[in-house]
């Protein structure tokens, strides 16, 4: 392994990373734009300029690669290199390097959506020069449509390419190319192939200015207005991580978070503007009892009474319906029942797609699907006969929320039951055939843990407030079995359910909340309970 | 320890009282024919130096569009929190490509400390000399994009009292 050493601090690193790589493992900053850990090395931007003993000019960091020097040409006699990031050379050559850049990109930080987190600021702040010596005009060219969401500022590209490799290597779509060279440089897409796949949201990520913006979010908010929440997209059973940007009750913008067993570096569109049909919803946010037709509220109390009342008449003769698409402490308390049928509902299946890279979305489209089948008690596999063999008339339902669509089959179904609980956030079509709709969270409110397709589970974290009378999921079924009276459960928060869930379920022993943290836990190796 | 404090033993002409309270009385007299510092305030109108920190406007362009652009450097600059904007497109084609959508200001929070006008890159916010806008609710005490709109036009020819005043001059002569 050779020897490096980086200003003062000496790295043994593996042969064949670049000087970049091995800063940056060891936290030592090297500024970058056009270097992305996903995408090829180009070195176009010659920011990463460092010197290194033994070469004549300042080398690209992101594109000079360490090796093993042979004996007799090694630095005092033990480096195999030796690297300065902070040398007055370096510092005059970022100074240039930021001053090219600068040349043409105008000063309207106020007015641009990236300031705040934008590498150009920064670096210019940190690296570059106060004043500009640059007197003439500056460049002048109009924004542009580049696909339905995504419109691009040519003023303020700074040429890194990222987003023209992304459509190359990581979409595999290759919409975006550069058109003309040097001055008049500027990234285009052709008018009858737009920027439109599924990962294209991801481009305004990766751009290090405000040139590639998102039509989604442009001129909504400032970016230190709003909170960062870490959390899981759950739009598919990947678990893609992401990072929730809200402000009091509303979402502003979702971006994806790094972890490279889930997700990579990418989510795709589907999660990125998920959220907003969670907005349009007309939420549920008392207990509802369906009196002739009408649906009227009334108190939480009065509501968990009856639900209890009649799951004690109804002996076992109950179906609980557990939900893909709430967490596996949801669904474990579900389990709480005990005595009753299990089911669910037939599985949500869109078209799948795998890109080049291997970023997939998957064509199961519930964030929990797995989870669901580990802590529930055996689900029954073809729960509609079941019902009939059984003369089942009771049913309580987690619902799965604005997805599910009913067929003619489960609608006949609900209509045949006496009795029908649902625990839903809006009046979905399940909710609208129920006798008692319990109001539960939606899904940026849900508190809990998910466990993907791949057997990783993750911590779900809470971006919005509950909205009025609305309580967490597995709260309400707690208080409906603590009234039946059989049992006597006492559960604070989800990490008290996890901890019962290790004990009853032994793939998800040990798991805690703070074991998860921000990447989660693999559970694949572990037995699977039956 | 204890401090040992004597206490001020009156003298005979003290305890006359008669000649300290003319004495006194004579600082009245003498105040009575020096020229007022004080103003019949409602009636007359106290009027502040320029740079005087009041009441915010919100300024236009000679072709009478916004000059704002809703980039929320006076809301981060300041310290009491009592700026809100919402940023949106504009309505225009041309120019400006950020809009503030609505622009709201809570007065009670305020402290009239001015950061909004150092920070505003486009000279859009300014603190004018009107001090007395008093109201009876805590909403009526919001001023929002219109209202900080009307400030301009009421203080951008002169200074707002000076006018006040040659009006009331107009309507009394």
């Amino acid at each position: 392994m050779p020897l490096l050493k980086i200003d003062n601090a000496e790295l043994e690193v593996e042969s064949g990373i670049t000087v970049l790589q091995a800063a940056t493992a060891n936290r030592i900053e090297i500024p970058h734009y056009c270097y992305h850990p996903a995408l090829e090395t180009v070195g176009s931007c010659r920011m990463c300029i460092v010197q290194i003993e033994g070469m004549p000019k300042l080398q690209v960091s992101c594109n000079t690669f360490v090796g093993e020097a042979p004996p007799d040409k090694k630095i005092d006699e033990k480096y195999d290199m030796v690297v300065h990031t902070q040398t007055e050379l370096v510092k005059q050559g970022r100074k240039n390097v930021l001053e090219f850049l600068l040349l043409n990109h105008p000063l309207d930080c106020p007015v641009c959506d990236q300031a705040g987190e934008c590498f150009l600021q920064d670096y210019a702040f940190k690296f570059g020069n106060a004043h500009s010596r640059f007197e003439e005009e500056k460049r002048v060219r109009p924004s542009e449509y580049l696909g339905s969401q995504i419109v691009i500022n040519q003023n303020r590209c700074i040429m890194c390419t990222r987003c023209v490799r992304f459509t190359r290597q990581i979409s595999g779509t290759g919409e975006l190319f550069v058109q003309k060279r040097g001055y008049d440089f500027k990234i285009s897409a052709l008018e009858d192939q737009p920027l439109d796949n599924l990962l294209a949201g991801n481009v305004t990520d990766i751009c290090p200015v405000g040139a590639l913006l998102s039509t989604d979010y442009i001129h909504k908010n400032r970016i230190w207005n709003l909170h960062e929440q870490p959390s899981v997209c759950q739009d598919c059973s990947v678990g893609c991580n992401i990072n929730v940007f809200y402000q009091k009750d509303r979402i502003f913008r979702v971006s994806p978070r790094e972890n490279h067993d889930a997700n990579g570096y990418f989510i795709c569109d589907i999660g990125r503007y998920g959220f907003h049909r969670f907005e349009e919803i007309e939420r549920m946010t008392s207990p509802m009892r369906r009196d002739e037709e009408e649906l009227t509220e009334i108190q939480w109390d009065e509501a968990i009474k009856v639900v209890a009342k009649n799951l004690s008449d109804a002996k076992e003769k109950i179906v609980f319906v557990a939900s893909p698409f709430h967490t596996n402490e949801t669904n474990f308390m579900l389990g709480r029942f005990q005595k009753g049928f299990f089911g669910a509902l037939p599985l949500i299946e869109e078209e799948g797609i795998t890109y080049p890279s291997g970023f997939s979305i998957n064509s199961d489209r519930s964030p929990n699907h797995r989870g669901m089948n580990d802590v529930c008690p055996s689900i029954l596999e073809d729960m509609a006969s079941e019902i009939d063999q059984q003369n089942i008339k009771v049913m309580y339902i987690l619902d799965d929320g604005v997805d599910r669509e009913l067929d003619q089959e489960w609608k006949e179904i609900l209509m045949k039951m006496d009795f029908v609980v649902v625990q839903s956030y809006a009046l979905t079509e399940v909710a609208e055939s129920a006798h008692i709709i319990l109001p539960g969270l939606a899904p940026f409110e849900r508190e809990g843990t998910v466990t993907n397709d791949q057997g990783r589970v993750q911590w779900l974290r809470p971006s919005l407030p509950l909205k009025g009378k609305a309580r967490p999921d597995w709260r309400i079924i707690m208080e409906v079995v603590n009234t039946m009276g059989k049992q006597e459960l006492s559960y604070s928060d989800v990490g008290e359910i996890l901890a019962e869930m290790g004990k009853c379920f032994p793939a998800y022993e040990g798991v805690s909340l703070f074991r998860l943290g921000d990447y989660g836990l693999s559970i694949n190796g572990k037995v699977k309970s039956s | 320890m204890a401090t040992i404090v004597t206490s001020y033993e009156p003298t005979f002409w003290d305890k006359l009282y008669f000649p300290a309270l003319l004495r006194g009385l004579m600082v009245t007299l003498r105040h009575f024919f020096q020229k007022k510092v004080t103003i019949q305030y409602p009636d007359a109108k106290y009027i502040p130096p320029e740079g005087y920190r009041g009441l915010h406007r919100l300024n236009k362009y000679p072709d009478g569009r916004i000059r704002c652009v809703a980039c929320e450097m006076c809301a981060a600059a300041c310290p009491s929190g009592c700026i809100h904007i919402v940023p949106g497109a504009p309505p225009w084609e041309d120019g400006k490509e950020r809009y503030p959508v609505s622009f709201d200001i809570d007065l009670l929070r305020c402290i009239f400390c001015g950061f909004c006008e150092m920070a505003c890159p486009e000279q859009a916010i300014e603190l004018t000399e009107i001090y007395d806008f008093s109201n009876s609710s805590r909403e009526g005490l919001w001023i929002n994009k219109d209202g900080l709109l009307e400030v301009y036009e009421m203080t951008k020819d002169e200074n707002y009292y000076m006018k006040k005043s040659h009006e009331a001059d107009l309507t009394s002569g």
